[in-house]
């Protein structure tokens, strides 16, 4: 008995690790005239190099954990203890820093910046993850991402959302991938970060607005389960590709499936699986090939329509980058005489750089975003391009079987399984 | 999952319900303390800014000073006992938290699987049409709402077709004032708001200290063994480290045999000698030097001199001031000047005060001397441990201030009063290299530790630092566009000032004591084996020429009237085109 406790027991412990955290809040310091001398290190010191080759040695083990208890082991239960270890060790202990989701962004920033060398300790945490999922699927997800892990636990009463509710929040996490990406290589912001909705919970050390956010994402996370990974998670678009070639994968039934349709209604709440079809023969195969080639044909012109619209769109999407939103208060200033006081136009005024400095720079950044914004919106005409083409064929399936993009490999659905159910009790 | 009654999981609904109650409780609690906290600044208490108002006025009043002292304790307490409040509180959500996940997670894993019956066969072919239709419907709503936003966000930004011309006819304006040149926009001017005077180079690195040369047409190209632009050469009398320095025709320079200090009055276009002035003799000089180093000798200071007088200092803390006729004003000793390198920081004159940096083992701060009358006006102590830098005069926000590379802070100083106006910690070690400054900023470094760069002011900060190139000697200097720094090893590098980019970094072979100038839109470049390595004042790396002195040199070049004096070993050069 006491071993089911266990994972929670671990989680409690690591938890308490919160004590340290407090002591980083900035606050003004005493004015000293007793001679006291300020320690040499007011900040904490950077964690020791050797310490990020640990986490990557843990990352490692813990795919390969994740991996054998999902498609080996079969193991319900032994994913739950893996995300408990990985929520505490990813997320409380190392505070949700480095993870492979907001890891994306140094990526772009390297590829795009010669001014930037990403470590190699990001590198490998983008990478690792990538090929676990061309390997054996997104057990990323399944039990070692510490945002599906946190997820994962608090998910209780799963409930399918509305098809159409599904359709269009499915759309989101493309976007954002594309705006996370163009924003870090335009060395604007790394929104992957910013908006993190867990990285507050795990340091408790967040905007009140952003601890609120993670709260209620944790509160509909309850019914609609692991929202972030299904409608935001950027890195999930990416396991999603690379899953789809997974050589092994998560199966639903331990053995050959009986097409008992058992595991049809209720047993994903990620309505990733995908039924057998071995009784529906193809209707209008003719229209259909049409359709196809009338879609595959169209995959260019998304392309084209999404750079153009992206293209329209840079001048806005530059007002994320910090000077620019400086030069538009600062110009504010000059056209209503309202005066600029953001703690950034203080700097600025203080800092003694010019306004035209200033506006030739802000001239420099929208010229940039306008080159780079239609890549993004080229990316997201060829993903809804080809997402259609995928919709219009049909693949036979004589089994019930996991959609290999969209499964988290979880185990949710193993006790759905008779063949399953029938194995234990032998 | 383990296999629970229905009584146990009764009760583990009721835990579950307690906690999640408790929770809320303490979610609310926790939102109002913080919202408490946020809108507490402990040190912005009327009361207490009050009290504070009165002690400025009244600064040798004991009690208030106590008083602020307890006001202020009292204000932080109340400041970490409502931080204490949220940190018990986050406890207790978690443990809460905790308390309902574990409940809620027993009770679902002992809920019976019950799969839903299937209905019909779903449609396949039908299912996918759907999806097409749900996606197309997606990406057009994704699609209007992307175009609308794109028209509203986008105001107020510029329209980036004219600003590009604007930005092309503003520097074509600049080609005609002269003010870039037009064969190379990456070409930048020395200094656009500091305008050094031509002729007169008063003090160690010339006007204000900074390392920046007035006038132009400086010679490029000399060479000290055959003679070529030399136009005169004198061995200077006593030896010393101490950098010339110019007021009208008549150029200054000190040195030293043994105990004995001198300073020397020269023509600065004949290179006669004037009259030479004794600094010996004065009432407190020690009777054993202070310890030095061997090299360095008593004249290693530069003396400072403006309209009226010349003053010089040696390591000896005798300090002299007399006219440009080398009539004797006043001398007096400063005490002594006991450091482990001896004493080295050169004099600066601001108005008709004479600002010296003390520092010894005993001693730190700075002095303020009328130079009329040799009556030190102001004394301020300095913290920290002595330094072989030299003060510079910057002036932000049009207020002239004398600034000190220290260890460890850098400091800025009134002139008129001697009264701090802000420092930052910055150095540590051994400190030698005076300040940059330029437009905006100030640049601090030492050997073994950092380059800083320093946003000055009240709230002064650290802005950006690199410890890549850093100088033991050498003084750095910048201006608006460039920072250049020669360092002990040979290498130059020349950072972006504003963001602290390494420009461009260049290996020459020689060791640099002597600080680069920057005159006429080039970085004058002195090496200890008397080299000057003349490069363009640019963000690219373009080396204009090499001119030898013949014999080694370690004191900064003065400038004046397109004329370029440098101090080698033995010898005193001028250097001409005309």
């Amino acid at each position: 008995m006491t071993k089911h406790y266990l994972p929670y027991i671990l989680l409690l412990i690591m938890l308490l690790w919160h004590a340290v955290l407090f002591a980083q809040e900035r606050f003004p310091r005493p004015e000293f005239e007793s001679g006291y001398v300020y320690p040499e290190y007011q900040q904490p010191l950077q964690r020791s190099q050797a310490w990020e080759y640990i986490d990557v040695g843990v990352l490692i083990a813990a795919l390969s954990v994740t991996s054998w208890l999902a498609l080996k082991k079969r193991s319900r239960q032994g994913i739950i203890w893996m995300s408990v270890f990985s929520l505490a060790y990813f997320g409380f202990y190392r505070e949700g820093c480095i993870c492979s989701v907001g890891s994306v962004q140094n990526v772009a920033l390297a590829l795009f910046n010669d001014g930037y060398a990403i470590p190699l300790t990001t590198l490998l945490f983008f990478l690792i993850p990538l090929v676990f999922a061309l390997l054996f699927g997104r057990v990323f997800c399944a039990g070692v991402c510490p945002l599906g892990a946190i997820q994962e636990l608090t998910g209780f009463k799963p409930v399918k959302l509305p098809r159409a509710v599904e359709s269009v929040m499915a759309a989101i996490p493309f976007i954002y991938l594309a705006l996370a990406v163009l924003f870090a290589s335009m060395k604007s912001q790394f929104i992957i970060c910013r908006y993190d909705p867990y990285v507050g919970i795990f340091r408790l050390d967040a905007t009140y607005t952003m601890i609120i956010f993670g709260v209620l994402l944790l509160l509909a996370g309850i019914f609609i389960n692991r929202p972030y990974c299904r409608y935001l998670c950027p890195y999930g678009v990416l396991l999603n590709i690379f899953s789809r070639f997974a050589g092994k994968h998560l199966t639903i039934t331990p053995a050959e499936c009986t097409n008992c349709r058992l595991c049809e209604e209720d047993a994903c709440p990620y309505d990733a699986i995908l039924p057998s079809n071995v009784d529906q023969v193809p209707v209008e195969p003719v229209k259909s090939r049409k359709r196809f080639i009338a879609y595959f044909l169209l995959i260019p012109v998304f392309a084209a329509a999404g750079g153009l619209i992206l293209f329209n769109m840079a001048p806005a999407l530059a007002g994320i980058h910090r000077e620019v939103r400086l030069a538009k208060e600062i110009r504010m200033e000059k056209e209503t005489g309202i005066e600029a006081v953001s703690e950034t136009a203080v700097a600025f005024k203080e800092s003694g750089q010019t306004e035209d400095d200033l506006f030739a720079n802000e001239i420099d950044i929208i010229s940039r975003f306008r080159k780079a914004s239609p890549w993004a919106g080229i990316f997201l005409g060829l993903s809804l391009g080809i997402s259609l083409v995928a919709m219009t064929t049909r693949k036979t399936r004589t089994e019930y079987k996991p959609h290999q993009g969209k499964c988290y490999s979880c185990g949710r659905c193993f006790r759905y399984c008779p063949v399953e159910v029938n194995n234990k009790s032998i | 999952m383990m296999k629970l009654t229905e009584k146990e999981i009764s009760i583990l609904k009721s835990i579950s319900q307690i906690a999640g109650v408790f929770t809320v409780i303490v979610a609310l609690t926790m939102i109002f303390s913080f919202i408490q906290l946020k809108s507490i600044d402990p040190l912005d208490n009327p009361a207490l800014l009050e009290l504070k108002e009165q002690y400025d006025k009244d600064p040798d009043n004991v009690n208030k000073a106590e008083q602020i002292r307890a006001m202020d304790l009292m204000a932080r307490k109340a400041y970490y006992a409502t931080r204490r409040q949220i940190e018990t509180g986050s406890y207790l959500l978690l443990a809460g938290a905790i308390v309902f996940i574990i409940c809620q997670r027993l009770i679902t894993g002992n809920e019976k699987v019950l799969p839903s019956v299937p209905g019909d066969i779903p449609d396949l072919a039908l299912k996918q049409k759907r999806g097409r239709q749900l996606l197309m419907i997606s990406a057009s709503v994704i699609t209007v709402g992307a175009i609308l936003s794109s028209f509203l966000l986008r105001s107020n930004l510029p329209d980036i077709r004219t600003a590009k011309t604007v930005k092309v006819e503003k520097s074509a304006a600049k080609d005609n004032t002269g003010y870039s040149l037009a064969d190379n926009e990456k070409t930048v001017i020395a200094a656009e708001e500091f305008s050094p005077d031509a002729t007169n180079y008063p003090f160690f690195r010339g006007q204000d200290s900074r390392g920046i040369a007035g006038g132009a047409g400086y010679p490029t190209e000399w060479d000290g063994e055959t003679g070529l632009n030399i136009k005169w050469k004198l061995q200077v009398p006593a030896n010393g480290k101490s950098s010339p320095v110019i007021w009208g025709d008549k150029l200054f320079v000190t040195g030293a045999n043994g105990t004995h200090g001198e300073l020397y009055c020269i023509d600065k276009n004949t290179g006669t000698i004037l009259w030479t002035a004794s600094a010996s003799e004065i009432p407190g000089e020690p009777s054993v030097l202070p310890e030095m180093d061997a090299e360095a000798g008593l004249a290693v200071s530069s003396a400072a001199v403006n309209s009226n007088s010349v003053c010089a200092i040696f390591a000896n803390g005798n300090l002299i001031c007399l006219d440009h006729y080398g009539n004797k004003k006043w001398a007096l000793n400063v005490g002594t000047l006991e450091n482990v390198y001896g004493y080295s920081s050169s004099l600066l004159i601001h108005e008709n005060t004479l600002i010296l940096q003390h520092d010894s083992n005993e001693r730190l701060s700075i002095m303020g001397f009328d130079t009329g009358t040799g009556q030190m006006i102001w004394e301020t102590a300095r913290r920290g441990h002595p330094v072989w830098s030299s003060p510079v005069i910057a002036t932000f926000n049009s207020k002239t201030q004398v600034v000190i590379n220290g260890n460890p802070a850098v400091t800025a100083f009134d002139p008129v009063d001697g009264k701090e106006l802000w420092s930052v910690d910055c150095l540590s070690g051994d400190v030698a290299p005076s300040l940059a400054v330029n437009g905006t900023m100030i640049y601090a470094v030492t050997d073994y530790q950092k380059l800083a760069a320093i946003k000055p002011g009240a709230g002064a900060s650290v802005v950006w630092e690199d410890n890549t190139y850093t100088s033991d000697v050498s003084s750095p200097v910048a201006n608006n566009h460039i920072l250049v720094i020669a360092t002990g090893y040979g290498d130059v590098a020349c950072y972006n000032p504003q963001e602290g980019d390494t420009l461009w970094t260049h290996y020459f072979m020689e060791q640099f004591y002597a600080s680069p100038v920057i005159a006429d839109n080039k970085v004058y470049l002195l090496d200890r084996a008397g080299t000057t390595h003349i490069v363009k004042a640019a963000d690219t790396f373009e080396l204009i020429s090499v001119s030898p002195l013949g014999e080694p040199a370690d004191c900064t070049p003065a400038f004046s009237d397109k004329k370029i004096y440098i101090r080698g070993k033995n010898n005193l050069y001028c250097i001409s085109q005309d």
